[in-house]
Order: structure tokens, then C-alpha cells, then sequence
């Protein structure tokens, strides 16, 4: 008996700490958010009573939301297919070992090693009207943080750029993972390279597609890093918002943490439902060996 | 035969030259960066490419000195390394006990660490911000660092390392007198160290990186700032100065750039081991 009591409290020494943490940083912020928004929150974070449903019919309510929501949904509808194609395209690309391999797969990994807002800096100033070296090569006069239109446009071409070099990484090395004597089974029975791409290879590296789509999405949803550095934090900025930046702009700078909350949740379960819907399409569509 | 060789080599050819014009498009940005670090004010008004000269360093002491830079990048590097090794240690612990242990509810527990997964951090921060405000840590490493303590994939990760070791080792090492933390750090670690490093060096880039919330924990204090809050602030709508800002991030991407390099190496060496974890 006392043997056992030793070992539980083993256990539990081992355990303590990661769960503690869990707990106190993951469990309890997120169930505190569900309560949050349900209810009367002042500046200082403290529960005041039971709202119901009012914070979420502020929030939702408010002009700035509908853009929020239409900006997350476009940058993920947008981001996800256009990461796919690209990483795709490339991983086929350098997919045969050549001399010269080491050099361009370097090349094509090299943007994630470069952290978000070092991005954001270095295209907010490759996009800025007068300096910019964007409207330069293309002989443009955009004003690209001028108008929601270019800015979302920027934002976007950034957020796909940081999302090449890892994903770039896993589909090439799934492609390399095909049995090679299935490619040659192609190559004797004369199959066209396009057809061979498209009905043998992306067929074959499917699970690998659908983790970087599923985990691409998450990202993309969350996105609010570049409408944060790159407009700052203005009226005006609040034009190109995500929900997760309407979040940090409204809910943190007027300390209204209803919002915040609501905002949180809102992404959230867009986020978990469309991951779902995902996984009941992945039965019907990835083929597992 | 012959001919189809000689196809063959020209086709790689052209293909390699393709890829790598792709490649420097991708990597334009980063060109573009270092490129842009060394040049002078009125340089960085014509839109060549090169800078004058790459000894112009300016930039490089403006934005140490004027952006304080050199205290942020310091405060980075506590976080970064302070933060990973104390999240490594949870991880291995934690991994050690669902590796080695059977005891009640073992389940229940595994899969609520694994849960910590399938939310993103994001959706946590003002919740967090409030509970760090109400323990009096604003303005602290321990807050920079505390969200970013718990990491399943990790502890996943090292979970199945731990478990393809043979369970003959502990028991021999349990003859030989070996307690299960002196198993853990004697022999455990050493054997899996190569899993372990590449952990390591991933949760640093990672820590290195990250930007929303030591924005927000550090807002009231400047000095407390990260190199990656840092940068950001060096410039504002009204003084552009993008030379200095440049400047700046290439200083920033200095520790991850060589960690990346170091982990190409290793994953041409040995596959893709380890780097699949976020």
C-alpha cells in the first residue's frame, strides 16, 4: 500500500508541471472565455453579472464586424488553395535529385526562416509607394496601405510567402516517399507526365496535402499579425481587419474584454467547424496506403 | 542511349536553371532586405537594387544604438532559451511518465495535454493577459515566456522516442541501482539527444519569433520588448526610415538564418526526423 501512495506520487511529480501550466494557461483561458462573453465584463477583466446574449449581439451588431468576418474568410479562401498550388508545383519541381538540388530546395525554404514581423517589416517596405521597390519593377502607383483593396492584397501575398518554405518541405518529402517502382510502373505503361501527376502522384501524397491544408487554414484564420504592423493601430487601419485584429484593436485598446471574448469564439468555431467538414471530406478523399 | 544521356542531362539543366531563377524570386524579399541594410538615406531613394557599398554600417549601429536593439536582443534570448528549456523539461517529464508509468486515469491525462493542440493560442491571449495583470507579472521574462510552456507535440514527440527505447534498458539500469530520474538523465537523455536538439532548436526559432504576446504583455514597458517587437517599432508612418528598419530585421533574422542552415544539414543527413513539430 505504501509502495503504491510512493508511486502515485511519482506520477504525479512527473505530471504536475505540464498540467498545471495546461491548465492554468490553455483550459482555464478558454473556459473563461465562454463565460466571458456571456457576460457582463468590465475594463478590468472582472465579471459583473450575466448579459446573456448581449455581448454578442453588440459585437456582431457593430458596422466593423461583417468586414472582419468577410476579410478572414477571404484571406483563408484565398491563402490555403494558393499555398497548395504553389508548394505542390515546386515540391514536382525538385522532386528528381539533380546536381544542383541542394542549392534551389535551400532557396525554396529559405522564407521560413524569417519570423512574422520581420516579414511584415521588410514587405512593408517593399510595398511602400514612394520607396517601394514593387511599384518600381511593375512601373505602378499604387498606394498599396491606401486603399482596403491593395492593402488586403499585400497582407495576403505576405502571409502566403511565410506558409512556402515549410509546406514546400513536407510535400517534397512526401513525394519522394512514393515507392519508386510505382513511378516506373507509370513510366513502362507510357503514361503522360500530366496524367501521372495528377492521378498517381497527388493521389499518393493526399495525407500530406490534406495536414498542410488543415493546418494552413488554422493559420490563415488566425491571421492578424501583418494588419497590426503593417496598418498599425488607427481608425482608419480598422478597415482591413481580420477578426483576430478587430480583437486586438477593439477588445485591447478599449479594454472591452465582451468583445474580445466574442471575437475569440466567433474564430474559434469557424475554425473547428471548417476543420471538421474537412475530415468528413478527407474519408472520401485521401487515400491512405 | 547515348542520345537519350545527353537529353537527359539538358533537361536537368534547364530544369535546375528554372528552379533556381524561381528560388531567387522567393528569396527576392530577403535580398532585398540585406540589400537595402547597407545603403544610405539618399540610396534607398533611387530604386537600384544594390546598395553603394556593403561596408556603409551605419544603418547597423543607428539601429543598435537608436532603437535599442541591442537590449532587445538580449531580452529575446533569455526568453527564447529560458522559455524552451523550461518547456523542454515539462515535455520530458511529462513523456518520461506516460512512456514508463501505468497508473489511473493515465488516458484521461494523455489526451488532455494532447487537447492543449486543438486550440490555437490566439484565441487565448486577453484571457491570458488578464490572468498575468492579476498575478502582478506584466513587464516580466516569466510572461513573455509562460504561454508558450506547455507544448503537446513536443511532449507527444518525445513520447514515442522515449518508448522505442528498449524497456530491457530501465529494468538492467534498475538492477544496477538506477532511480527513474537518474535513469532519465544518465542514460535516457543521452540516447535520445539527437531528437531532443532538433526540439530544441525548433521551440528557440519558435520563441525567437513569436510576436503578438510579447507585444501585448510588454505594452506599459519598452524596455522589456523582444528583438521581434522591436523591429517593428523603429520606424512609423511619418518617419519612414525604412534603411535603419532593414537594418534592424536583418540583425533579427541572424540566430534563426544560422539555425536554419545548421538544420538543413542535419535533415540532408538524416530525413525528417523532428521537424515536423509546430
Amino acid at each position: 500500500m505504501k509502495m503504491k501512495t510512493r508511486k502515485n506520487l511519482k506520477v504525479l511529480l512527473f505530471l504536475l508541471p505540464i498540467l498545471l501550466f495546461a491548465v492554468v494557461f490553455v483550459y482555464y483561458p478558454f473556459i473563461r472565455n465562454i463565460v466571458n462573453s456571456f457576460s457582463l465584463v468590465n475594463a478590468k477583466g472582472e465579471i459583473r453579472g450575466f448579459a446573456g446574449l448581449e455581448n454578442y449581439r453588440y459585437t456582431y451588431g457593430r458596422k466593423d464586424f461583417p468586414q472582419a468576418l468577410k476579410h478572414t474568410l477571404l484571406i483563408a479562401a484565398i491563402n490555403v488553395p494558393a499555398t497548395l498550388i504553389i508548394t505542390i508545383s515546386l515540391a514536382l519541381l525538385a522532386n528528381k535529385r539533380r546536381r544542383l538540388s541542394p542549392l534551389y530546395e535551400t532557396l525554396f525554404t529559405m522564407p521560413m526562416s524569417v519570423s512574422m514581423s520581420a516579414a511584415c517589416m521588410i514587405f512593408k517596405s517593399m510595398f511602400s509607394p514612394s520607396v517601394g521597390i514593387i511599384n518600381y519593377v511593375f512601373g505602378l502607383k499604387i498606394g498599396w496601405f491606401e486603399s482596403k483593396e491593395t492593402a488586403l492584397a499585400a497582407c495576403l501575398i505576405l502571409t502566403i510567402w511565410m506558409g512556402i518554405g515549410f509546406d514546400f518541405l513536407l510535400m517534397l518529402s512526401a513525394l519522394r516517399g512514393i515507392p519508386s517502382h510505382i513511378i516506373e510502373a507509370t513510366r513502362v505503361d507510357g503514361i503522360s507526365p500530366l496524367r501521372r501527376i495528377f492521378r498517381v502522384q497527388i493521389p499518393l501524397i493526399s495525407p500530406t496535402i490534406f495536414y498542410v491544408f488543415c493546418t494552413n487554414f488554422v493559420l490563415a484564420m488566425m491571421t492578424s499579425a501583418p494588419m497590426i504592423i503593417i496598418m498599425g493601430v488607427s481608425a482608419e487601419s480598422s478597415a482591413t481587419n481580420t477578426l483576430m485584429s478587430m480583437m486586438y484593436q477593439s477588445g485591447f485598446s478599449s479594454s472591452d474584454y465582451g468583445l474580445a471574448a466574442v471575437l475569440s469564439i466567433t474564430a474559434f468555431v469557424l475554425t473547428l467547424g471548417f476543420t471538421i467538414l474537412s475530415f468528413v471530406f478527407e474519408r472520401k478523399r485521401v487515400h491512405y496506403q | 542511349m547515348m542520345r537519350l544521356k545527353t537529353k537527359n542531362a539538358i533537361k536537368d539543366t534547364v530544369v535546375s536553371i528554372i528552379a533556381i531563377a524561381i528560388g531567387l524570386i522567393i528569396i527576392f524579399p530577403i535580398i532585398y532586405c540585406v540589400c537595402g541594410a547597407f545603403k544610405t538615406e539618399s540610396e534607398f531613394l533611387t530604386p537600384n537594387l544594390l546598395p553603394g557599398s556593403f561596408s556603409y554600417t551605419k544603418n547597423f549601429s543607428d539601429a543598435l544604438r537608436k532603437g535599442d536593439l541591442l537590449r532587445y536582443i538580449g531580452n529575446s534570448f533569455i526568453v527564447a532559451f529560458f522559455g524552451t528549456l523550461i518547456r523542454m523539461v515539462l515535455s520530458i517529464l511529462a513523456a518520461y511518465a506516460f512512456a514508463y508509468f501505468d497508473f489511473r486515469f493515465k488516458n484521461v491525462l494523455f489526451f488532455l495535454i494532447l487537447g492543449t493542440m486543438m486550440i490555437p493560442g490566439d484565441v487565448l491571449l486577453a484571457t491570458n493577459y488578464l490572468t498575468i495583470s492579476k498575478l502582478h507579472m506584466l513587464n516580466t521574462y516569466f510572461a513573455c515566456m509562460v504561454v508558450s510552456f506547455v507544448s503537446a507535440s513536443q511532449m507527444f514527440m518525445l513520447r514515442q522516442r522515449f518508448m522505442s527505447v528498449p524497456r530491457d534498458m530501465r529494468e538492467a539500469a534498475q538492477i544496477d541501482g538506477y532511480g527513474d530520474l537518474s535513469y532519465l538523465i544518465t542514460i535516457l537523455i543521452p540516447i535520445c539527444r539527437p531528437v531532443i536538439t532538433t526540439l530544441f532548436v525548433h521551440s528557440f526559432i519558435n520563441l525567437w519569433n513569436a510576436y503578438l504576446w510579447p507585444l501585448i504583455v510588454t505594452a506599459s514597458k519598452p524596455a522589456m520588448r523582444t528583438i521581434m517587437v522591436g523591429i517593428t517599432k523603429l520606424n512609423s508612418w511619418e518617419d519612414e526610415n525604412y534603411q535603419l528598419v532593414l537594418a534592424g530585421v536583418c540583425i533579427s533574422l541572424i540566430p534563426s538564418m544560422i539555425l536554419f542552415i545548421i538544420m538543413r544539414r542535419n535533415m540532408r543527413k538524416g530525413g525528417m526526423e523532428g521537424s515536423l513539430v509546430g
